[in-house]
């Protein structure tokens, strides 16, 4: 969908992005993680032609860049960027001729993002949430291929968080490709495919979301504990073994399926009550990349 | 074309800027001419002591031919009025960050130069249309008695109206997209246009030095008419040689805006 290659912006001498070499797989949901001034933002404005590389070239759909390629791409950049005096419907109209996609669909995802009935109020008028809701509204309007959207709950109450949410999942289960950078972790965890680590303008880690990096932690109680920590102490392989009281965790490595374990447990004899594996949470890695680095 | 054209329709239609500015343009250029009209006749009706020593109604100020040079020498002086809304509209389009979101949309540098020209010549068109209308008329109704010609010579001022509207709303466009603060950008077109060019130009002695310079340039296009009711020469016609020092203007202006979007991240 887009690559880069050598990506690099220096502003005066300080080195903002550092030779991003990287690839979006299509149909995916891409998350850009990385801690404030990490180089998010201007990676994505290079993208998006509205900041120009110190060096290296970005290909979208494997064109080179020219604004046909932006026409078929919804962004939103940090901030709403709207026309204040403007109502609703009339920014969007402005958005529609820009990429030549007729106003058919401004009632649409004026409806879908519930500003529906607020389309005729001056932009200025509106709430934060509001204003991120009518940027939602605008990255989907021309049906694109891709979306790019640079923190795109901010602002929102919870509800609003987890119905923007939803519609990521929506419009991402419709076959498009989303960007979405963001410093919540969580955020990234719950909607992306794949994810990357930005960090001082440099790629630590790029990588699916799901796919565990090292680690699972399970989870597991029996009527006798006791017996139950016995047992398992014999477990091959395991990296390190915790009791909570209630439960006892165990961290493995992440290449063991589970149903070993249960099996192992059986064939010893115990039958566990609760047995539930977790990958490493996004948070945990997050910060351990960010520290191996140090 | 037409798209970037509707662009900017929607941009002022419910702009309250836009409206206020462009009456408060109009509606100046018509008091101008109409409390001048009243003036005139105030003192052929009451000041006997004035009407000696000039007959108000030998002074052909609204009469076909010479109105059409009249109106439009005085319109153009409004001109600032048009220049503060392109101010605005340029410096909006920065500090509200569309001019960043448009491109991220979709829109090329060039077509946002062609939209922003697009408006340009709607207003300048729009107030060279007024122009023609008032002068029109006035001249109808100030006219004792005039033939075909009268009516048609001089009128060549209003074209060059339009150009010099033009030329002076590019330069608006450079100083609002240089500046980026609509305050500032406002402080320094006045600046430049009220006191640095004039100081510069009034020290300089050659006459053909100081046309070449902008500001210079672009009022050549419409000379001061009224010398000739004190019997002096003024230049009646609009110059070739001025047309085309303000054509230069607008390609270099043009080029300026081109290198200053090309070059700038936004």
């Amino acid at each position: 969908m887009v690559t880069t290659d050598g990506l690099t912006k220096f502003y005066g001498r300080i080195r903002a992005v550092d030779h991003l070499t990287f690839s979006i797989p299509e149909k995916s949901v891409f998350g850009i993680l990385g801690p404030n001034g990490s180089g998010k933002t201007t990676t994505l404005g290079m993208l998006l032609d509205v900041i120009h590389p110190t060096s290296g070239t970005y290909s979208w759909f494997g064109n080179p860049p020219d604004k046909k390629n932006l026409q078929k791409i919804g962004s939103i950049l940090e901030t709403p960027a709207f026309y204040p005096y403007l109502s609703a419907v009339d920014n969007l109209r402005i958005i529609a001729e820009i990429k030549s996609s007729g106003h058919e669909n401004i009632n649409e995802v004026l409806k879908i993002t519930g500003i529906y009935d607020r389309r005729h109020s001056a932009y200025r008028t509106f709430s934060l949430g509001m204003k991120q809701r009518l940027a939602l509204a605008a990255t989907m309007l021309s049906n694109p291929l891709v979306m790019i959207l640079d923190e795109p709950t901010n602002g929102l109450d919870p509800r609003g968080i987890a119905e923007i949410r939803d519609l990521i999942r929506r419009i991402a289960a419709e076959g498009k490709t989303i960007i979405l950078a963001s410093h919540l972790l969580d955020e990234v965890q719950k909607v992306c495919t794949h994810f990357s680590v930005l960090n001082k303008g440099q790629l630590m880690y790029t990588g699916m979301v799901n796919e565990s990096r090292e680690e699972q932690y399970i989870e597991i109680s029996a009527d006798d504990m006791q017996k139950l920590l016995d047992v398992l102490v014999k477990f091959p392989d395991h990296l390190g073994i915790e009791n909570k009281g209630a439960v006892v965790v165990m961290t493995l490595p992440g290449t063991i399926p589970v149903s070993e374990v249960s099996r192992f447990l059986f064939n010893q004899g115990v039958l566990p009550t609760h047995l539930v594996s977790q990958k490493k949470s996004l948070e945990a890695q997050f910060l351990e990349i960010l520290k191996e680095e140090k | 074309m037409t798209r970037l054209f509707r662009i900017e329709l929607i941009k002022i239609r419910t702009n309250a800027a836009f409206w206020v500015l462009a009456s408060l343009h109009i509606g100046i250029i018509l008091l101008v001419i109409l409390s001048g009209k009243m003036f005139l006749r105030s003192i052929s009706l009451n000041g006997e002591s004035i009407t000696n020593l000039i007959d108000p109604s030998a002074i052909p100020l609204y009469q076909f031919p010479d109105i059409w040079h009249n109106v439009t020498y005085v319109a153009a002086y409004l001109k600032f009025i048009l220049a503060i809304y392109m101010i605005i509209s340029i410096t909006n389009e920065i500090s509200f960050d569309t001019l960043r979101q448009n491109i991220m949309n979709g829109l090329s540098r060039i077509d946002f130069i062609v939209s922003k020209y697009f408006l340009i010549l709607l207003l300048s068109f729009g107030s060279a249309v007024f122009v023609l209308v008032t002068a029109l008329v006035t001249g109808l109704t100030s006219t004792p008695e005039f033939e075909a010609h009268d009516l048609i010579k001089y009128s060549g001022f209003i074209p060059a109206y339009f150009l010099l509207l033009t030329a002076y709303l590019v330069f608006a466009f450079l100083i609002g997209l240089l500046i980026k603060r609509t305050g500032l950008a406002m402080g320094l077109m006045f600046l430049y246009t009220l006191i640095i060019e004039p100081v510069i130009v009034f020290r300089i002695k050659t006459d053909w030095i100081k046309g070449l310079f902008p500001l210079k340039a672009i009022n050549n296009l419409i000379h001061m008419p009224f010398g000739k009711y004190a019997l002096r020469e003024v230049q009646d016609y609009v110059a070739v040689k001025d047309i085309a020092i303000v054509a230069v203007y607008l390609i270099l202006f043009t080029w300026f805006i081109y290198l200053l979007l090309r070059r700038r991240d936004l």
